[in-house]
């Protein structure tokens, strides 16, 4: 098998380094995180650099290119990712919704008329 | 009734109401829905005068129909039921001045002549709605008749009344502006209710709606019809069962 090195691969490998050198930056205390962000990435590089690999599985599978086999899980993945994200933003917004609103009924009280001080229970 | 950033126009409506008072036993449930700067209570309690206000803050900004539930469910509260018994009527209304409070009293009195449930109709009332606003209306309209099965001739109109009964029934859970198509579906059910009995009785009633510069500029926009169909689809999605 042979390394494909095109501008392209060497773009998105160096991406992917430049990525990986951030995060190592930034979430250094999170070891696990960054080791399982280490061996996709890894894996990506080698798929990028060895297309045949992809090639070979996406015939295999019956799938024309090797991008598509990559391709089609991933997008599959990501909507379902994004409507997961979506449905738990709404739950946290329901919980905040009744937080908000058993502050705001044991802080209801009635406004005294003109002239005297408003009290509050 | 719901307010947020409502400065000068939240005390010019509870001076209208306060003139009513004479007329009827008046409880207004103000909810501020996290107003920067808050609502000044003293204010507030000047243009009152007399008028019973019961005052609930929401810490942050959730939305009109958030704020119309914290209301509903303060009104259900037996401590803040009135000493002259339990309230006959509870009617929604926006607090920046586009409702009259005579109508307001047209509405409760159809709901203690014996209707579950009165909507405001505010082409019968002979409003001047401006043209953007009609053609709006005029889809939504459509739109609540093909998704809720409610044939009316005002919707999105924020003057509403409900009796007891049907007050129970009208649980809010679309924070932003959808809680009008919420509304409208909930009376849908309750008026098409198998037991004849159990079936809410809906009118309409004409009212007639201020339309001033400083209230379009607050509206709602047609953008914000795409917001409330992305609420409702959310709320369709992740909602569950209705509750």
């Amino acid at each position: 098998m042979i390394a494909e090195v095109t501008p392209a691969a060497n773009a998105l490998v160096g991406l992917l380094v430049a990525l990986f050198l951030h995060d190592f930056v930034t979430l250094a205390r999170n070891r696990r995180l960054l080791l399982l962000q280490a061996l996709v990435f890894a894996l990506g590089a080698t798929l990028i650099v060895y297309p045949e690999i992809a090639r070979r599985l996406a015939h295999f599978v019956g799938i024309g290119r090797g991008v598509d086999f990559v391709l089609y899980p991933l997008v599959i993945w990501l909507v379902r990712e994004s409507l997961l994200s979506r449905r738990r933003r709404h739950e946290e917004q329901e919980k905040v919704t009744e937080l908000v609103r058993a502050l705001a009924a044991s802080g209801a009280h009635e406004i005294s008329p003109a002239g005297a001080r408003p009290h509050t229970r | 009734m719901p307010a947020f950033n409502e400065d000068g126009r939240l005390a010019r409506t509870l001076d209208e109401l306060r003139a009513c008072a004479a007329e009827a036993t008046l409880t207004v449930f103000l909810v501020d829905d996290g107003s920067v700067p808050t609502i000044d209570e003293v204010a507030i309690g000047v243009a009152a005068q007399g008028l019973r206000v019961v005052m609930a803050r929401h810490a942050v900004n959730l939305g009109q129909g958030a704020a119309l539930e914290t209301a509903r469910r303060l009104a259900l509260e037996p401590r803040w039921a009135p000493a002259e018994g339990p309230f006959e009527a509870f009617v929604t209304m926006d607090s920046d001045g586009q409702h009259r409070a005579s109508d307001v009293l047209a509405l409760a009195s159809a709901v203690a002549g014996g209707a579950d449930v009165a909507l405001g109709d505010r082409f019968a009332g002979g409003s001047e709605v401006p043209t953007s606003r009609r053609v709006l209306l005029a889809f939504a309209r459509v739109f609540e008749h093909a998704t809720t099965g409610l044939r009316l001739s005002d919707v999105h109109n924020g003057l509403r009344a409900f009796g007891p009964r049907a007050m129970t029934q009208m649980r809010i859970r679309q924070n932003r502006m959808a809680h009008a198509t919420e509304i409208s579906r909930r009376i849908s059910r309750a008026s098409a209710a198998r037991a004849k009995d159990d079936a809410l009785r809906v009118v309409e009633v004409p009212v007639s709606v201020r339309y001033t510069d400083e209230s379009l500029a607050k509206g709602q926009r047609a953008s914000g019809a795409i917001a409330i169909l992305v609420d409702l689809f959310q709320g369709f999605l992740f909602g569950g069962e209705p509750r």
